[in-house]
């Protein structure tokens, strides 16, 4: 057991690094570090901004492979991901915007996980009940709604209830208040802060888990072994439960690795709207200004958490489905 | 009766058989119905006003909408409906596009993985599920952020990040086909590659790639407007709906009209190409219960 | 083990006892699109203490169905009427909780797919413990030594340590046995089995009839076996009950009805059914027609349109069942006039009466020569990088000869290879191992060769409806291996009526998809479609097996009319017997990747040589209680082991009921030497390959 998952884990770790080295080669290839320098006054000729990247490794008259090599092996040895054209160091960025981010994300992914997951149970085993129709039709049209559209839809929302309704704890823009002091007051004002952005990412990724859920268990609710299992005596809601949710929810423990890259990509557009400086920002920022360690550190920074969703789902896989430990 | 039919008329009357079941279905039809009115908005609507999406009004800045601007105006003076029409259109043209291209790639690295079978399958697949964990939107912006601006490069960079999971579908569905009995039967007797690809596997393929066509146009549209609304997309001046979106966003309470006509628009769009992806799905499924013609005697 | 056992003879009628299960009127339907089937539509039967009654039908009879609403596990959308009284107490219209009361602990099931029926992510063991724990308060502990004795009660061996085995583990037979151990865990006073044996290969379903025998000796269950095969019931059941379109149509004592029945389709069914045993083979008769849709059904008798004596009364009013002084119940407004004799429920014999089922074959040319073929498979493992771990010998060594208008039947269980042998020959590519000759051509891959080939060799496949293409009507069907050969399209147009002419369909269903036909329609369009070439070897691979009883027998007529009208080399690949005696000249039988025994069908069915032929023809069950009780039966312990390591020397070694009782010398030889074929004396033609026979 514990040698799948370490085998299943090393298959992941390869995928970050590959993953890492190719946004490095695309990076440099699509992001040009000296258009920075070209905007500024007085005018610097080309070799000035060369020799004024090269302390960074940014140097385009150095060969693109050594160039790579000096990122690599600095990343490796020392945890350093290079600096910005600009001389700031990347390491300083990200540290803060991570946590951020990993926060967002990472509630975003288990609360979407557990009500599409919950939903497409409920709704599987009162198929074409009343809560079934109505909660497939909204989750259709949330399927079909774009996230810049809910989140600003979200922020309307929160704007009117603040409004009409006297509330004053929905929290639009930012990710903590200015002058919050004390352990407690903090944590406070940065959950609930953290309350629309979570919400708006949660509506985004639930949809596809209650979909997939409702026909995971549809096809399993079906099957011969549950019959059987009733035939032993047990209620069909107990059948159920015991025998046929448990076999439906292994597919979705390994579609909640697939889900994340999609919810990052919704974490850039609500980081976006609701003002927040996490690593989404972060990536549109780095772009912009040609920072080629920047982008690179994000992705980096993506594809480990669809890594780590990916570990925790394979361990949950193993827990779900016993046939693995023994194999 | 008849005793030789002639050789298209079956096909024909399995075709009819698929619009009827189609044609059964009324929120599909809803669906066709919804797709046509947007169609014609972006083909039509701009012979409706003297405004174009360039024109600026400079006596009418960020207006709601009235008699002369139907959808208001922005902080530049740009017809808002003006806008819409040409956005509309330019976001269509790019979905239609890319899912069409998208199809086409899918089908060829699909049935090519699994016609091909051993070491270049298994090799394929890996590429697929790995570019499919990973973070493709960030390659994607990357990518496009230097060469976008132009819409048909922004088609050729969506094509190439949004194959994969249509590809996956269509091996997985191809390999399937390869074992059926009748595929099986066609190669004892004798029927050519070519032609078993032509007279089976095409058709029974054909629908699933159809269903894809549609719902690829839905995950292109969204993309697409999550591009845009970046600045990864469509650029000034060139106007998409998710340029629109991106517009709008910043003034969604003091000035809704910029966002929520482009907002109306692309779920209109999503939801009318789901529905009809949803109707063809059920008419074109040979397992169907209605799917015997004729019926039993 | 390896025991030669008889079966008992049916339980005398107890006197007046009140049964343990009793079915009045039972009605079920369901909604569908096309609109309600009625899917049962009145069955009545009573089940006395301990009795086994044979619910016997072909499929859509409603036989399965009943068992369900028996049960109460029908879908929420059917609609139940009528009674179930189990014990007194009626079970129509209980709610899920309290039938699940019922379920497990007094009613108990077995169903058809062994495979499916297990749950594959809980071991057996929990899953019996479980299935325990729902009806007793027992420990975990407790319940877990009482699985693992149920284990054993059912000969699952090594149960302590097979207990924690996942159903993958298990063979399919095995995985039977588990099921029937849930299915007695509560000793239940009365079983349901459905189909039990129908997914098994017939040694396995010989040994799940034992072991069902001694699960009902240990419970005292009442026993409802239901099943499509007249062998099993007249060997097993106490009474039978028939079902036809949802309803009985005939119920009586299995001596009685097998030895008279009175009503036409029992009639029908077993001048039907192919047997392996008993002189003379007789050609089968089939009843026409198919059975009527449930949707709607005609307002009289169900059967009137394929009965031979209906009268004009038979179509508009619908009999009951009724007592038949002497028998027991029939449905049938004639039934009277046939049990006393003075009227024949096959009708008049009609004109032409089918002749003898194979004439003794002039010998033509040879059109197939296998020599010594032989196929492996590389077992692998691993995901990208895949490495061999192992070697299947599918085929290992097989030879045998077929010539024009000779009809050659492979038979074995599966994994016995036979069907790789058949996929080798049809690949028309050098073999791995060995030669293969068709038509005086040596297949040796080259393009051109194996283009001509192709028009020589065709097949049909197992499942008609999967070996045709959905989207395709017939006409596009029929036309695809004449367009294969260069036929122009006036050809096909020529060509495609007469074909469906000479397998005995109206040419106007040339316009209809697949989905549209019969099973049996199916098939002969498929047998059309094999013969539109005109090849010179036909192959079939299971042609029969999908096909229900009834519709069987019109098939294999059909068979039997174009090899001789054709003069075709057929080779058939069967695991039912009867079919494979009714179909072939000469049997060649196949076990672990070898053949054991050939010989001319009528030699090798009445004299068996190998050990393993007789074991084979001794579990399949014959359709006559009489002879099936009395006859010695050998049952083979074990099941037909993997490929990846044969035996060195005779492939049977491991299960051999002659070797257990050899001398050292022959065993030494049984272990080391693989026996060659031998020829048996003054039977020409007839070979084994054992050293002890």
């Amino acid at each position: 057991m514990l040698r799948h998952v370490t085998r299943k884990a090393a298959g992941w770790l390869l995928m970050i690094v590959v993953a890492t080295n190719a946004t490095y080669f695309l990076a440099s290839w699509f992001l040009d570090p000296r258009a920075n320098f070209r905007e500024l006054r007085p005018v610097r000729t080309e070799e000035q901004i060369d020799r004024a990247l090269a302390p960074y490794h940014l140097d385009p008259r150095v060969p693109l492979v050594h160039r790579w090599w000096e990122w690599l092996t600095s990343v490796v040895r020392h945890f350093d991901w290079g600096s910005s054209p600009t001389g700031v160091a990347v390491n300083d960025e990200i540290g803060h915007r991570a946590l951020v981010s990993a926060e967002l994300v990472v509630i975003a992914t288990v609360l979407s996980v557990l009500l599409g997951v919950a939903l497409g149970v409920y709704t599987a085993s009162r198929q074409y009940g009343w809560a079934d129709r109505l909660s497939q039709v909204v989750s259709v049209l949330v399927l079909n709604i774009p996230t810049s559209v809910a989140a600003l839809a979200v922020v309307s929302v929160a704007i009117w209830l603040n409004q009409h309704a006297g509330l004053h704890f929905l929290y639009v823009a930012g990710e903590n208040s200015p002058n919050v002091e004390g352990l407690l007051p903090t944590i406070g004002d940065r959950l609930l802060h953290l309350i629309l952005p979570t919400l708006t990412l949660t509506l985004m990724g639930y949809v596809g888990h209650h979909l997939t859920q409702r026909s995971l268990l549809l096809d399993t609710l079906h099957a011969d072994y549950v019959r059987t299992a009733r035939a032993t005596g047990l209620t069909r809601a107990r059948a159920i439960r015991r025998h046929a949710l448990r076999t439906a929810l292994i597919p979705t423990a390994t579609s909640v690795a697939f889900s994340i890259p999609a919810l990052f990509t919704g974490a850039v557009i609500t980081e976006t709207i609701f003002g927040w400086n996490g690593m989404g920002r972060y990536f549109l920022q780095t772009i912009a200004k040609n920072d080629v360690h920047g982008t690179v550190a994000t992705a980096a920074f993506a594809a480990a958490l669809t890594a780590v969703g990916a570990i925790l789902a394979d361990i949950a896989t193993v827990f779900l489905d016993p046939r693995v430990r023994v194999s | 009766m008849a005793t030789t039919p002639e050789t298209d008329a079956p096909a024909h009357r399995l075709s009819r058989l698929y619009l009827r079941r189609f044609l059964r279905n009324r929120l599909a039809v809803t669906g066709v119905a919804l797709l046509v009115l947007l169609v014609l908005f972006s083909v039509c609507g701009g012979l409706l006003t003297p405004y174009t999406y360039a024109d600026t009004d400079f006596t009418a800045l960020t207006r709601p909408p009235d008699a002369t601007h139907w959808f208001g105006t922005n902080q530049g003076g740009n017809d808002v409906y003006a806008s819409a029409v040409h956005g509309l259109r330019r976001s269509l043209v790019i979905a239609v596009s890319v899912s069409a291209l998208t199809v086409v790639v899918a089908a060829v690295i699909g049935t090519g993985a699994a016609y091909l079978g051993g070491r270049i399958e298994r090799m394929t697949l890996a590429v697929l599920h790995f570019l499919l964990v990973v973070p493709s939107f960030l390659i994607l912006a990357l990518v496009s952020h230097r060469l976008a601006g132009d819409w048909r490069v922004l088609i050729v960079v969506l094509t190439v990040f949004g194959w994969m999971s249509t590809a996956r579908v269509i091996w997985s569905v191809s390999t399937s086909l390869r074992e059926r009995d009748y595929v099986r039967a066609a190669e004892f007797m004798g029927v050519s590659a070519p032609r078993i690809v032509r007279r089976h596997l095409i058709p029974n393929l054909g629908s699933l790639l159809i269903v894809h066509l549609t719902l690829g146009v839905v995950a292109t549209v969204l993309s697409e407007t999550a591009l845009s609304f970046l600045g990864f997309g469509v650029q000034t001046p060139d106007v998409s709906l998710g340029t629109m979106l991106a517009d709008g966003a910043g003034t969604v309470t003091s000035a809704p009209w910029l966002f929520a006509f482009p907002a109306g628009l692309v779920v209109l769009l999503t939801v009318s190409m789901t529905l009809i992806g949803d109707g063809l799905r059920d008419a074109l499924d040979p397992t169907s219960v209605t799917g015997a013609a004729g019926g039993r005697r | 083990m390896t025991r030669t056992t008889t079966l008992p003879h049916p339980a005398p009628r107890p006197a007046a006892t009140t049964p343990v299960l009793s079915v009045r009127d039972l009605r079920i339907s369901f909604p569908s699109e096309a609109g309600t089937v009625e899917a049962v539509r009145g069955v009545s039967f009573d089940l006395l203490p301990g009795r086994t009654l044979g619910i016997v039908g072909e499929s859509g009879s409603g036989k399965s169905a009943t068992a369900m609403g028996v049960m109460g596990l029908l879908p929420p959308t059917a609609d139940v009427t009528g009674q179930v009284l189990l014990n007194g107490r009626d079970l129509v219209g209980l709610d899920d909780k309290a039938l699940s009361a019922v379920r497990g602990a007094d009613l108990g099931m077995i169903f058809q797919d062994p495979l499916s029926a297990l749950t594959p992510i809980f071991s057996v063991g929990r899953q019996l413990s479980d299935a325990l724990r729902v009806h007793q308060s027992l420990t975990k502990r407790a319940a877990w030594d009482r699985a693992v004795e149920l284990l054993d009660l059912v000969g699952i061996p090594d149960p302590r340590g097979r207990a924690r085995a996942f159903p993958h583990e298990f063979s399919g037979g095995m995985r039977q046995r588990v099921v029937i151990a849930l299915a007695i865990a509560n000793r239940p006073s009365v079983l349901i089995a459905d189909e039990p044996t129908t997914a098994l290969d017939v040694t396995v379903q010989a040994q799940i009839l034992d072991v069902l025998r001694v699960a009902r000796r240990e419970t005292g269950a009442a026993l409802v076996l239901i099943t499509h095969d007249l062998g099993v019931v007249a060997g097993h059941a106490d009474d039978i009950a028939v079902m036809y379109a949802g309803r009985t149509v005939e119920r009586a004592g299995v001596a009685e009805l097998f030895d008279r029945p009175v009503m036409p389709y029992t009639a029908g069914l077993l001048a039907a059914v192919p047997t392996v045993d008993g002189g003379e083979r007789r050609p089968l008769v089939p009843i026409g027609g198919e059975p009527p849709a449930l949707v709607d059904p005609p307002p009289g008798c169900a059967f009137a349109d394929r009965c031979r004596v209906a009268a004009d009364a038979c179509r508009t009013t619908d009999p009951a069942l009724r007592d038949i002084p002497g028998h027991g119940q029939a449905a049938c407004l004639r039934a009277g006039e046939i049990a006393d004799g003075t009227l024949d429920p096959a009708g008049p014999a009609p004109d032409g009466t089918p002749g003898p089922v194979t004439g003794p074959a002039a010998p033509g040319e040879v059109v197939l020569r296998v020599e010594d073929l032989v196929k492996t498979f590389p077992v692998t493992r691993g995901g990208v990088l895949k490495r061999r771990v192992g070697t299947v010998h599918a085929v290992n060594g097989v030879s045998f000869e077929l010539r024009a208008g000779e009809t050659l039947g492979l038979v074995g269980e599966s994994g016995s290879g036979k069907t790789t042998t058949l996929l080798e020959i049809l690949r028309l590519k050098r073999p791995e191992g060995g030669r293969i000759e068709i038509a005086g051509t040596e297949v040796a891959g080259a393009g051109a060769e194996v283009q001509k080939l192709r028009r020589e060799v065709q097949i049909v496949l197992q499942d008609p409806l999967g070996a045709l293409d959905p989207r395709l009507p017939v006409h596009h069907l029929l036309a695809e291996p004449l367009q294969a050969v260069g036929a122009d399209r006036a050809a096909v147009r020529a060509r495609v009526p007469e074909l469906l002419r000479l397998v005995g369909l109206d040419p106007a269903v040339s316009d209809r998809f697949p989905a549209a036909l019969s099973g049996g329609q199916r098939q002969r369009v498929g047998i059309a479609r094999a013969l539109a070439t005109e090849p010179k070897l036909l192959v079939l691979d299971e042609p029969l097996s999908a096909l229900d009883v009834s519709v069987q027998a019109g098939v294999i007529n059909l068979l039997a009319r174009l090899r001789r009208e054709l003069s075709l080399a057929t080779l058939v690949v069967a695991h039912d017997l009867g079919v494979v005696r009714h179909l072939a000249d000469r049997v060649a039988v196949m076990y672990l990747g070898q053949l054991v025994e050939t010989g001319p069908t009528e030699a090798l069915f009445a004299d068996p040589r190998h050990p393993y032929t007789r074991a084979l023809l001794s579990a399949v069950p014959v359709p006559d209680p009489v002879r099936e009780r009395a006859r010695e039966r050998l049952v083979l312990a074990g099941e037909q082991p993997g490929a990846t390591r044969p035996p060195e020397g005779c492939v049977f070694v491991d299960r051999c009921p002659l070797y257990r009782h050899a001398g050292a010398e022959l065993r030494r030889r049984c272990r080391t030497e693989r026996p060659a074929p031998t020829a048996v004396d003054g039977a020409p033609g007839h070979r084994h390959a054992c050293h002890a026979a």
